[in-house]
């Protein structure tokens, strides 16, 4: 007996992801999925972005990874609500996983949720979490070579913020190879070059950021 | 990377139509795959036969057809198909304005069930 079930592999996934959009939609958060490869600098790009943004906007962070808190101990210094997720192993979040820990979070109280999602340039990239837009980084010595070997995440990022830019002149990067291979991969890429070690860039990254939630 | 999710998912999506349709168990799944979607048919296949056990599913085979990457040129007005998981340029003229029409499927679409 055949049947016919034509169905998204990723439907129960999505179908999660739409009910937490909502719930940040009736809650008056902003939500941003923040994706790289361990060792970018996400959790340095939170830190700066909140320091930025304190006193404008309420920030809350959800922080993904394999094993450990050290990264929610570092925001939890800025005395911003955060949350731990564990994945135990699973290589990115998915809907479910954020839709668990929501209720731990002060969510009404919020402008802006960041949801810092496993180091990995693959995977995280295919589950949506209820986001409002994705977000990329990629740091300098990752290389040049990136958007061409992991292209879906470029193609599904809204912004790319190019980090470590303090270490061109020690690494054989271009960023002009950088910035066209991304742009074919996604026309509409918003690109931003930052160091969260000196500061340089944050203002841009940060002002872009409160034009979209205000 | 994380096809063992991806079966889990799969496997729920079918079995949870098998129970509906008041049906036992199932023999065949058949799922369609882009080259674009970042799964692997290979990996996909062997974490089926983990996954499935203690499923009605248990006995069943996974059948993948694997879907390359293709479109439409607005340059040449040629449609194209790649040997590649993705394309920025048409392989044909190089052109940029191109439409990906194919290759970012990841779809549960047949099951034969008893």
């Amino acid at each position: 007996m055949k049947v016919k079930v034509v169905s998204h592999i990723l439907e129960a996934n999505d179908r999660i992801a739409a009910e937490n959009k909502k719930l940040f939609k009736e809650s008056g958060v902003y939500a941003i999925n923040l994706m790289s490869a361990p060792g970018a600098g996400k959790t340095s790009l939170l830190e700066k972005t909140i320091q930025e943004l304190r006193g404008d906007l309420k920030i809350g962070v959800i922080e993904g990874d394999i094993a450990g808190s050290d990264d929610a101990r570092r925001i939890a210094n800025l005395h911003v609500p955060v949350v731990q997720i564990n994945t135990g192993g699973a290589c990115h979040l998915d809907a479910n996983m954020i839709s668990e820990v929501l209720g731990d979070l002060p969510l009404k109280e919020l402008d802006l949720l960041i949801i810092e999602n496993v180091g990995n340039l693959v995977c995280p990239a295919e589950f949506k979490v209820g986001e409002n837009i994705k977000v990329m980084l990629l740091s300098i010595a990752e290389g040049d070579d990136k958007p061409l070997k992991y292209p879906l995440m470029f193609e599904e990022s809204s912004a790319l913020i190019l980090n470590k830019i303090d270490l061109l002149p020690h690494t054989n990067a271009s960023i002009e190879k950088i910035r066209k291979n991304s742009l074919s991969l996604n026309p509409k890429l918003k690109i931003f070059e930052v160091s969260c070690r000196t500061g340089e860039g944050i203002g841009k990254w940060v002002k872009w950021l409160q034009s979209l939630i205000k | 990377m994380h096809e063992v999710s991806i079966d889990t998912s799969l496997l729920k999506i079918a079995v949870d139509n098998c129970k509906k349709e008041g049906y036992k168990g199932i023999e065949l799944i058949k799922v369609k795959v882009g080259r674009a979607s970042g799964i692997m048919p290979d990996a996909l296949s062997f974490a089926f036969d983990a996954v499935k056990i203690g499923t009605i599913a248990e006995k069943a085979t996974l059948t993948i057809d694997k879907i390359p990457v293709s479109g439409f040129c607005e340059g040449c007005k040629n449609s194209f198909t790649v040997d590649e998981a993705f394309v920025i340029s048409c392989p044909q003229c190089g052109h940029i304005s191109i439409r990906v029409e194919t290759g970012h499927e990841l779809h549960i679409y047949e099951m034969d069930v008893f």
